[in-house]
């Protein structure tokens, strides 16, 4: 196993370099700079558009500019941003991404669950009701032009019936006289989040490990102390009606992803389960005397589960580049909108600092992949 | 048992009917696709679901457990009727230990402690011949006769009155396959189990059992104690499977095929099913339904049986 992530690692940062050289080149193949912006500006002499070129370096050769790049990224120095400046890359980066991360990847797992649940039922029960309407009504949602089926849902839930802020990440009005900054308030709410998950998850795996009567019971009831711990937390701490106006916000674009994308993970699974199902040992299960759930979760399901399991991760992995159009349309100030508006504006650093950022995730998220299966699938053995 | 398909039922067993006493071992012995394996998963109901049971009984113990339902059956399944799988490569969750997987049928059934269901697998392991130490090791870790022994051990873990064996050895080469089969005998004598074994081979069946059921499309055509179904055989059929087994005492001969192939069963035969193959098939054969010949307990269904030639 060690040998095998040395290995891993060497390629990684391998493909990492392969993948830095190709962004720095196609994103310096469009034409103008930073500059350009400024070209018609009556105010702006062209002294200082030289000045700005080189205080920015664009006018280097590409081979130069190249090499800077290169030593920069893997020295962890991502450069100035050209349209925040004097803002750092690493910093604007670091203010996106955990906004993009929360929404995205709460999202993910929320369309996982369903759709390997639903995934599971449909696969058992072939040709019920069940069947029709969800794959009729996820296939539909699956298939739908995002951009049409978000603002429909903003028109509806936020416009007509008023339940949700109309995009935005916070209400400007409530936080004008808050005690703290929003990015650490957010980086409190996903603390919270992670502790939640822990305690969740070791609460799953006590019960499966020990095979304890009423688990769902248990881990129901514990999910739900354990929210309820945090938010006393918060609201003892006086900064809950901050932390609530944030989460607000991120109901509706949350709701908008799962809607449009837990049909995948449904229709993988119940491929997967029906392949699965015609198995020998799904039959020796049944011929055993195992009640029919039992046959279903423990043995149908957690066999069907590893293909999709490699789906799951590799859509956590484009989780970081969040959805550019749903960002867009939910004014949602992550890694998309960053992505877009830094390509506009020529803000180089910042558009190829976006990229790396994301072909990172993807290739960590590869080898957590890799070494998930371990975990899942005991025949596989590095 | 009929099979629904879109081109109509296939009556993959019909009109079948056989008994085995406590301690005793059935062979049901034919070639593939003549019902041997529908028998085995109508026995404990665990059929596809486009299978359907249409009329009949299936008695264990006294009950007829076809009009049973699914909750009333689990109680019977591998308590009281157990099976050992034609696939048994396969029939082990890959992801699960194997230890763990007869432990769960030992909860289950006989709701044993964690620690007595260790303690009676330490007991099923030595009673098939495999070492405690892959008790908790993954199938895959498996050598392909371990996981037999492995199938075998959980097959006995509740101590069933019945175990069925569907071609339990058909994947092993023959060493692996003659000490599985005789410790299966051990197994059997020490616990007093009765058993069917399902499989293609004669040579097998011959040594496992002590009556023999010989199917061909569905039915069984001849059956009787195994030395007088295999020493005097009435069917032509069973002659002709055993005319194509060699024997390895006996004296070199040409091991005589037999042309064709088991019929369609969404369309069996008129008359006697095995006609079309058979070379001693006369008018009535192909149009009456063949008589049954009895010689004591030893019967056949056919038109044209040779001459008895028992002493």
């Amino acid at each position: 196993m060690a040998h095998y992530l040395v290995k891993r690692s060497a390629q990684i940062l391998l493909t990492l370099f392969v993948f830095l050289s190709l962004v720095f080149f196609i994103v310096n193949a469009q034409p103008g700079d930073v500059s350009s912006f400024y070209a018609l500006n009556p105010d702006i002499p062209p002294e200082t558009r030289e000045r700005m070129q080189d205080l920015f370096g664009v006018n280097d050769p590409l081979w130069k500019q190249y090499l800077v790049h290169v030593r920069n990224t893997f020295t962890g120095n991502f450069g100035v941003s050209f349209s925040h400046y004097p803002r750092t890359v690493a910093d604007i980066i670091r203010e996106r991404l955990p906004r993009t991360l929360a929404l995205f990847l709460t999202a993910s797992v929320i369309s996982f669950y369903l759709g390997f649940a639903l995934g599971k039922i449909i696969a058992w029960r072939r040709g019920g009701w069940t069947e029709y309407t969800s794959t009729i009504g996820g296939v539909t949602l699956y298939t739908v032009f995002t951009p049409w089926f978000g603002l429909m849902m903003i028109w509806l839930f936020a416009f007509r019936a008023g339940w949700f802020p109309i995009g935005k990440f916070l209400d400007p009005v409530l936080w004008r006289d808050a005690p703290t900054d929003a990015n650490a308030i957010f980086n409190r709410m996903i603390l919270s989040a992670i502790v939640v998950s822990i305690a969740v998850f070791a609460l799953f795996a006590v019960t499966a490990k020990r095979r304890m009567a009423h688990s769902r019971l248990i881990r129901i009831g514990g999910l739900a102390l354990s929210a309820l711990a945090v938010a006393a937390a918060w609201f003892a701490t006086g900064t809950g009606y901050l932390a609530w106006d944030i989460l607000k916000h991120m109901i509706l674009p949350v709701a908008t992803l799962t809607l449009i994308s837990f049909a995948g993970t449904m229709l993988l699974t119940r491929n997967s389960m029906l392949e699965t199902m015609r198995e020998d040992y799904v039959m020796a299960a049944r011929a055993k005397g195992l009640p029919e759930k039992d046959v279903r979760d423990r043995h149908v399901a957690r066999n069907a589960l590893l293909p999709i399991v490699t789906s799951f991760v590799f859509s956590l992995a484009f989780a970081v580049d969040g959805g550019v159009i749903i960002e867009q349309i939910f004014s949602w100030p992550g890694m998309g909108q960053t992505l877009v508006s830094a390509a506009l504006t020529e803000d180089l650093p910042l558009a190829v600092g976006a990229f790396v950022f994301v072909g990172v995730f993807v290739l960590i998220a590869h080898l957590a992949a890799d070494i998930l299966y371990v975990y899942l699938d005991p025949r596989i053995r590095y | 048992m009929h099979y629904m398909t879109r081109a109509g039922a296939v009556r993959a067993v019909d009109g079948v009917t056989f008994s085995v006493e406590r301690g005793q071992s059935l062979g049901l012995v034919g070639e593939s696709g003549c019902g041997k394996s529908s028998i085995a998963i109508s026995l404990l109901k665990i059929l596809p679901d486009s299978a359907r049971i249409l009329s009949g009984s299936i008695l264990l113990e006294g009950v007829d457990i076809l009009p049973l339902s699914e909750d009333e059956m689990r109680e019977y399944r591998w308590k009281r009727i157990s099976m050992v799988f034609q696939a048994a490569m396969n029939s082990l969750d890959p992801v699960y230990r194997v230890g763990d997987q007869i432990i769960e049928a030992l909860e289950l059934h006989v709701g044993s402690a964690p620690s007595e269901a260790v303690e009676r697998v330490r007991e099923l392991y030595d009673l098939v011949g495999l070492n405690h130490s892959f008790i908790p090791r993954y199938p895959h870790e498996y050598s392909g006769g371990m996981k037999q022994r492995a199938i075998i051990a959980m097959a006995l873990a509740c101590e069933p009155a019945i175990i069925v064996a569907d071609e339990p050895t058909t994947a092993l080469d023959v060493i692996v396959q003659d000490r599985i089969l005789r410790e299966m005998r051990k197994v059997r004598d020490a616990l007093d189990m009765s058993m069917i074994y399902i499989s293609h081979d004669m040579a097998v069946i011959a040594e496992v059992s002590d009556v023999v059921g010989v199917m061909y499309a569905g039915r069984i055509v001849e059956f009787g104690e195994t030395k007088d179904v295999f020493e005097n055989p009435i069917h032509p059929y069973t002659r002709a499977l055993m005319s194509a087994f060699p024997s390895v005492t006996g004296e070199k001969r040409e091991l005589a095929t037999l042309p064709g192939e088991p019929p369609n069963l969404l369309a069996p035969p008129s008359g006697c099913r095995f006609h079309p193959r058979c070379p001693y098939a006369t008018e009535e054969c192909r149009s009456q339904p063949p008589p049954t010949v009895r010689r004591g307990v030893h019967w056949a269904d056919c038109w044209n049986p040779p001459e008895d030639q028992s002493p």
